[in-house]
């Protein structure tokens, strides 16, 4: 007999409370009718007072504990809980009182539960401040009821107590006629009091050392605090204060109270947008994250209000990004399967025709630090709450512990060019996914704790959408600024290396990738002081983005490019299949076929092969990962040690193991390559290794590395043994 | 006697077009606090400021609810002479401040944040666990 909400009637669950209610009430009452006259009688008229109001103490108290709401939390709306779904993290992280306190997804009530509430099986219910569940109230205890519990508690032994010396004082006096109905009776209570009384005094005594001690039932037998500090408690003093004198919490599960009706209609005021900033948001409760916001008034000065999208660094953003695109069900479904990896994969994608789905993003921490587009936007997560998200493999606890993402460090990867990357990714996966899709395989990568940071060049990545990094195309004098910012800022060793192959263009497009790389930094270099003629393709073609571009989020932007950029390499293709073939061809013998793609890429090109690694990422979660790494490992020593350090991040690590050696060997190949390329080229046009479609190179001022091809649009690198790539721009 | 509306009342609410959570502040433990972190899809919707003022203002009528003072004590004491039956009859402490927090709420929608296409969600809907702020669309934009 269903009683409501699909709730069967349960007659077992009522038994402990209809046992305990039945004693106690009849206990006692045979108490007053058997014994209390002669009581009264005999000693005086304040003992039966005395047991009647105890008696009503505890009664009260054990109404309020049985019936009274402990404190459950409703359930989260749809809205609320879409951002946290299945791929959400089973853990969130947070500090309260300098000490990390976790919060666990509960499945149920899809919300995580705040501090100190936990899931009643029997009740089915989040509780706040969850002590237990008592089944002699058949109630859970909360927050809320508590104090009643633990005063019944007090009570109940004063009175057992009260009940039975006063049932032996009677007894005593009638030794004689023990047979005696009222005797008897009272030997009974007696017998009921003495039997109850060692474990309701066990129990009293032990609330009341949790009740000194600031903790609950719970955490006590799950021994959460158990030789360590417990951030909750306010003292002996403070916690019994807490427990007995603070005001009546409020109930959560209220009726749907009728609000009054707002009206929202269009036009909406908005806010002077003269002095924005472009922020990076990382959303965490607070614990780390340090970010740099890149403020680049060229580019905001051409935002459209409506943009929501934050601009951000990939990682920085995921958070948010993740939440926007998961509210995506086509995008949802098109992720597919629930592969560690590939949530955030999807979730990265650039949702093209549904901008203005709901988006949501939790508050988080943001440090905005007004920067005149010269800072490096520098994204240090120690937001815990993200690991996960981007994290491909949720099974290992040691990323739920691991920085977050420090963002951006540019891979030697990195160096190649967005455009070819993307266009290699679409040729040589298939394209699998719209670009969108190496936007996410991009996250992923990135959450691998990195111990580097990298510097993220404002100019190119910091900002949201892809004007940006368009407009440091545009703008050579900030190049070189951000050029010196970003070596002020890691002394990343090899930030010579990596400045040539930062293509400013795919900025954007790098960011998750650079988030992931732990490699030296260094964009801003890069965008140099271009050549104009090798821009000339470019801004031809993009003359017209950075109107189109400013109105759509980063991630779209990136996605629009790289199909620009596909497009032209396509062309460019056609023209030059021979130069590109070598190219890969001189890598293909290194690595084996899955990794070939990703590696012509890699070494031959020295491009950031983004699309490859989605595939890579997929199955191999770090190969790839590690593959960059390593790479930049032999460039710079540091980054050695976290090679393997990220492979943990994701799920095979250990197919990835048996490639590195062939992978150093063509890397330092690479290396070399890039290095002897790179040092003419620090000063001058960094562009020189990207082989981006934007731009070309600029053999001349690289001096003798680069063939004077130039016009043929091959840019050629020299490598180890004066090995030549070519590399078709 | 048939209620006309203006044309106004008849034209439909703005569609929904986001919704950001402002997320509970533990840093100080378990007491009622919120983030005052500005979140990036407000920026460009309402001042940063205006929006901090506002969970500011929250953030202290919670403190005050939950503040362990005479108010609080007394409520207790009664509570427990007359075996709790005043809960019946009184509102407590809290209570009173929800009122007042629902009032402040209600009137921060109606002056600040409707006319921004904004809309607060009084959070003890959500179990004091978040500050919903549901964005609605600006139709009204061209760009």
């Amino acid at each position: 007999m269903p009683n409501s909400a699909g709730k069967r009637f349960k007659p077992t669950k009522y038994i402990p409370v209809s046992t305990a209610a039945t004693l106690l009430v009849g206990s006692t009452t045979l108490f007053f009718v058997f014994t209390c006259p002669w009581l009264t009688k005999v000693i005086s008229p304040a003992v039966p007072l005395y047991n009647g109001l105890v008696f009503l103490f505890v009664l009260a108290n054990f109404s309020m504990a049985t019936f009274m709401d402990p404190g459950v939390y409703p359930r989260a709306d749809e809205d609320e809980d879409k951002d946290d779904d299945f791929r959400a993290p089973l853990y969130k992280n947070v500090e309260i009182k300098g000490i990390q306190v976790r919060m666990k997804w509960c499945a149920t009530c899809h919300f995580y539960r705040p501090p100190r509430c936990s899931h009643c099986s029997v009740c089915d219910n989040c509780v706040e401040d969850f002590d237990h569940h008592c089944p002699w109230v058949n109630n859970c205890i909360g927050r809320r009821n508590y104090r009643y519990f633990f005063l019944f508690l007090l009570s109940l032994s004063v009175h057992m107590v009260g009940v039975f010396s006063f049932g032996l004082i009677f007894v005593l006096h009638h030794r004689e006629r023990l047979g005696a109905l009222h005797t008897t009776i009272t030997l009974v209570v007696m017998c009921i009091a003495g039997l109850f009384f060692i474990p309701v005094m066990g129990l009293t005594g032990f609330h009341m050392v949790l009740v000194a001690r600031g903790r609950t039932t719970n955490e006590q037998v799950t021994g959460k605090f158990r030789g360590g500090v417990n951030p909750f408690t306010k003292g002996c003093c403070g916690n019994v204060e807490y427990v007995l004198c603070s005001p009546l919490a409020p109930r959560y599960m209220l009726d749907p109270r009728k609000k009054p009706h707002v009206k929202i209609q269009p036009p909406f005021i908005r806010p002077d947008l003269s002095d924005r900033q472009i922020t990076i948001k990382v959303s965490d409760n607070g614990i780390h994250g340090t970010i740099i916001s890149s403020k680049s008034k060229s580019s905001l000065d051409d935002l459209d209000d409506k943009e929501t999208q934050p601009p951000l660094p990939p990682k920085a953003d995921r958070y948010n990004q993740l939440k926007s695109q998961m509210t995506s069900s086509e995008e949802s479904s098109l992720s597919g399967k629930t592969h560690p990896s590939t949530p955030a994969m999807y979730k990265y994608r650039p949702s093209f025709g549904t901008m203005p789905k709901v988006h949501y993003h939790t508050a988080g921490e943001k440090i905005v630090m007004p920067d005149d587009r010269k800072t490096s936007a520098i994204l240090e997560e120690g937001v815990r709450g993200h690991d996960y998200r981007s994290e491909p493999n949720l099974d290992l606890p040691d990323y739920a512990n691991a920085p977050l993402h420090r963002t951006f460090q540019s891979s030697p990867l990195q160096l190649d060019s967005d455009p070819i990357n993307s266009r290699s990714l679409s040729l040589k996966q298939g394209h699998r996914r719209p670009e969108k899709g190496q936007l996410s395989a991009l996250q992923p990568q990135t959450v691998t704790s990195t111990p580097y940071k990298s510097v993220f060049s404002p100019n190119t990545l910091s900002n949201r959408n892809g004007s940006l990094s368009y407009d440091s195309l545009l703008n050579p004098s900030i190049s070189p600024a951000t050029a010196n910012e970003c070596m002020a800022h890691r002394g990343m060793p090899s930030m010579g290396f990596h400045s040539p192959y930062l293509p400013t263009k795919m900025c954007h497009i790098r960011e998750p990738e650079i988030q992931r790389q732990q490699v030296a930094p260094t964009y801003s270099p890069v965008m140099p002081p271009r050549g104009v003629g090798r821009q000339s393709p470019h801004p031809r073609d993009r003359d017209p983005s950075p109107v189109r571009y400013d109105n759509l989020s980063q991630t779209i932007m990136a996605s629009i490019q790289e199909r620009k950029e596909m497009e032209e390499r396509e062309k460019r293709q056609m023209l030059h299949g021979r130069s590109q073939t070598h190219i890969y061809a001189q890598d293909s013998g290194v690595f084996d076929g899955a990794y070939g793609g990703s590696r012509d890429n890699l070494m031959g090109v020295g491009l950031v092969s983004y699309g490859q690694r989605t595939p890579v990422l997929r199955h191999a979660g770090s190969t790839l990962g590690r593959a960059t790494r390593t790479s930049s490992t032999s460039l710079h020593t540091d980054h050695s040690p976290e090679g393997p350090y990220r492979s943990p991040a994701h799920q095979p690590h250990s197919p990835a193991m048996p490639r590195s050696p062939s992978y150093s060997h063509q890397k330092l190949s690479y290396i070399n390559a890039h290095e002897r390329t790179d040092s003419p080229r620090l000063g001058g046009p960094r562009e020189a290794m990207k082989v981006n479609g934007q731009m070309d190179c600029h053999p001349s001022a690289q001096g003798a590395t680069l063939s004077p091809s130039r016009h043929s649009n091959v840019k050629k690198v020299t490598g180890v043994g004066g090995t030549t790539y070519e590399i078709s721009v | 006697m048939a209620e006309t509306h203006s044309l106004q009342d008849m034209r439909p609410q703005a569609a929904v077009a986001a919704k950001v959570f402002i997320q509970r502040d533990y840093t100080n433990g378990t007491v009622c606090q919120f983030q005052t972190k500005f979140p990036s899809e407000l920026e460009t919707r309402i001042d940063k400021q205006q929006f901090e003022e506002t969970v500011r203002m929250l953030n202290n009528l919670y403190a005050e609810a939950e503040k362990l003072g005479s108010q609080s004590y007394i409520e207790g004491c009664l509570a427990c002479l007359t075996a709790y039956t005043v809960f019946l009859c009184m509102e407590t402490h809290y209570e009173k401040i929800l009122k007042k927090i629902a009032k402040y709420i209600q009137e921060q929608n109606d002056k600040i944040y409707a006319p921004r296409g904004l809309l607060l969600t009084d959070p003890i809907e959500r179990g004091l666990r978040v500050i919903e702020v549901t964005i609605f669309e600006d139709r009204s934009l061209t760009r």
